[in-house]
């Protein structure tokens, strides 16, 4: 159960989620009218100690803003989106917002981003394997936060996670939004068993 | 329970739930509406059916939702509102037409993907939960912990402030053993002085006597046997008697003098510690001002000349202990404002109810940035251990006290004043003043 992922397993998981995404950036890029980049996600098994690291490694030193939400069902975890909190507003103007944002406004912008995303990328993966999943409501981790301050490893129920990153970028917009996929260490067997079967259906 | 009854029985539930269901097709066409969407918006199903959702609500921000339910079209996710954000997507009249407290139903939205037979997405159902009470409670709540947070500070505040205080009344209580102890040795030497000084007088008596006697001698000198005159010059001569005559008398009018000078500031201490008197007093502040700078005179001879512009104000009703220390901080801190040597002048006079005065001196002067600082405890600008930064503090303290103001004024390479305003009457005398400040001598 711990032993994370074997080789397949991570090859196929890497390339359901960059189908997955791909599809979803599709659709994005045809109601945004925007063309969106995915950069190929990237999986890892990491100790919940070097999380913080990973998020700063992804903004560098920048304010950030950050959410996050559940998912459940074929597999469980979370998914976290990180925005360095300068694009914050090129974020609002693609999810239908007008005008200059008040603060609930752009916590709600937050919510959606994680949703969009976390959900086009799980979805995507799901559906894939034929898992069945369910979303909870997202929910703000905090605005203009220091990157190292969106995790806090000892409040997390985790001592390891798979890892999958994406990184988001909608051209003429310069908003790059990070999408990090958490699953908890004993959740990875459930996604390994998927993966498996996926595998030999092909 | 075969298919047919549990379609039934989910209608029913969808129907009669006490949530708001209802679904739109990729036109934003309404296609389900639900007994709960009846009651809350006044319109039925049968008025809906088919219609535009944005044509039939025009008060819904209409390119925010459209994107909203795009997305859950275009991606299939589920996609939420949560009244904390969005307080609700309709306007709803709440639940608590009594006991209020809220504008309007808070509500927190599911937008749920239906996918046809291939896995398109072909309905959006949207869920609408009524929040108000549990948002009521959540927002209480949140009030509760900011009234608490707010206590906390302010407790905070008052720990650091007690600190202070503590801080404060151990110098005052130091400054009070000092000043203690002053007083004692002050009454200690008056008694020694009191006998020099009475043995003094009587040696002066005796000294004029005998200066009597050897006048009389003088003039007969002439009839005494040559020899005799002879020896007698010599003596003279040797011990110099003309210049002994002049200087014995000199010596013990300077020995006087300097006697009422010890005298002068033993009971200059006494006054200024008020041992034997503290507490609230009718007092003459030129007076106060007088004493403290009889004690603190060798402290600030070398550095500063004094000047004094009495306007002989009315007397106060004050501690004249605490105004006494007040006076000599102020004085102390002047003479140590000048690089080299400066001037001093204290001022007096009467303003309405109350009596001023100024300690002004024509020193560095005070940068704004201190300015506002001078009255906090411990802030010195003294090197380390040379100031506590207490003495303007306390100061402070006792003027507040004393229902008056300490204020100052100071520009830089010009000068610094300080004002003190006392109010004449309180109706406080008699009354003994606690604090242990009151006979304190700072020395």
């Amino acid at each position: 159960m711990n032993k994370g992922l074997s080789e397949d397993q991570t090859d196929a998981l890497q390339e359901l989620a960059n189908i997955g995404m791909g599809q979803a950036g599709d659709s994005l890029a045809r109601i945004w009218k925007e063309f969106v980049h995915l950069s190929i996600p990237k999986i890892a098994i990491v100790d919940a100690s070097r999380l913080p690291a990973l998020i700063h490694g992804f903004v560098g030193d920048t304010a950030v803003s950050a959410s996050r939400q559940a998912f459940h069902g074929g597999f469980r975890g979370e998914v976290l989106v990180v925005v360095s909190a300068k694009d914050r507003n090129g974020l609002a103007n693609l999810m239908g917002y007008e005008g200059q944002l008040d603060s609930v406004e752009r916590e709600e912008v937050l919510l959606d981003i994680v949703n969009i995303l976390g959900g086009a990328c799980v979805g995507g993966i799901a559906q894939q394997v034929h898992a069945e999943i369910g979303f909870s409501a997202p929910s703000l981790i905090g605005e203009d936060i220091d990157p190292l301050d969106v995790i806090h490893p000892d409040q997390l129920a985790i001592d390891k996670a798979l890892s999958l990153e994406v990184c988001f970028k909608v051209e003429n917009r310069s908003l790059t939004a990070h999408l990090v996929i958490l699953l908890p260490n004993n959740e990875v067997g459930a996604l390994a068993q998927l993966l498996d079967q996926f595998l030999c259906t092909l | 329970m075969d298919d047919q009854k549990n379609a039934q029985l989910s209608g029913f539930i969808v129907e009669r739930l006490e949530l708001g269901v209802f679904a739109v097709d990729s036109s934003f066409n309404i296609v389900l509406w639900n007994h709960f969407m009846h009651t809350h918006s006044g319109k039925s199903w049968e008025s809906l059916k088919g219609k535009n959702l944005f044509a039939s609500f025009p008060e819904l921000p209409e390119p925010w939702l459209k994107r909203k339910i795009d997305h859950v079209f275009a991606l299939g996710n589920y996609a939420f509102t949560s009244w904390e954000q969005r307080a609700y997507l309709f306007r709803f009249k709440h639940n608590r037409p009594i006991t209020g407290g809220v504008d309007a139903m808070l509500q927190n939205c599911t937008f749920l993907p239906l996918r046809d037979a291939k896995g398109k997405v072909e309905l959006v159902v949207i869920t609408l939960q009524d929040c108000t009470d549990n948002a009521l409670i959540q927002q209480r709540l949140a009030e509760a912990i900011t009234v608490s947070d707010e206590e906390r500070r302010k407790q905070q505040e008052l720990i650091v402030k007690l600190e202070d205080a503590k801080n404060q009344l151990f110098q005052s209580e130091k400054l009070a053993s000092i000043g203690q102890l002053a007083a004692g040795v002050a009454h200690e030497i008056n008694n020694p002085i009191g006998f020099v000084n009475s043995n003094l007088g009587t040696l002066e008596r005796n000294v004029t006597d005998l200066m009597k006697l050897m006048a009389v001698f003088e003039s007969k000198e002439t009839e005494l046997p040559e020899e005799a005159q002879s020896q007698l010059k010599k003596i003279k001569k040797e011990i110099d008697y003309e210049y002994l005559k002049e200087d014995l008398a000199a010596l013990i009018s300077e020995s006087k003098e300097g006697l009422g000078h010890v005298r002068r500031i033993v009971s200059d201490l006494k006054d200024f510690s008020r041992v034997d008197q503290s507490g609230w007093q009718i007092a003459d502040l030129e007076k106060c001002i007088d004493t403290t700078l009889n004690v603190v005179s060798n402290e600030i001879r070398y550095k500063a000349s004094v000047v004094k512009e009495y306007g002989h104000p009315p007397l106060v009703e004050c501690v004249p202990g605490q105004i006494n220390q007040v006076l000599m901080n102020l004085v102390v801190n002047a003479s140590q404002a000048f690089p080299e040597r400066g001037q001093i002048t204290l001022r007096t006079g009467e303003e309405g109810m109350y009596v001023w005065i100024e300690v002004e001196d024509d020193g560095i002067g005070i940068p704004p940035e201190n300015l506002q600082r001078i009255f906090e405890p411990f802030f010195t600008t003294k090197p380390v251990g040379t100031g506590t930064g207490l003495g303007l503090s306390v100061c402070y303290n006792i003027i507040r006290k004393h229902e008056g103001e300490l204020i100052v004024r100071s520009e830089v390479g010009k000068g610094t004043c300080f004002r003190i305003l006392l109010p004449i009457f309180h109706g406080k005398m008699g009354e003994s003043e606690g604090s242990e400040a009151a006979n304190s001598v700072p020395l």
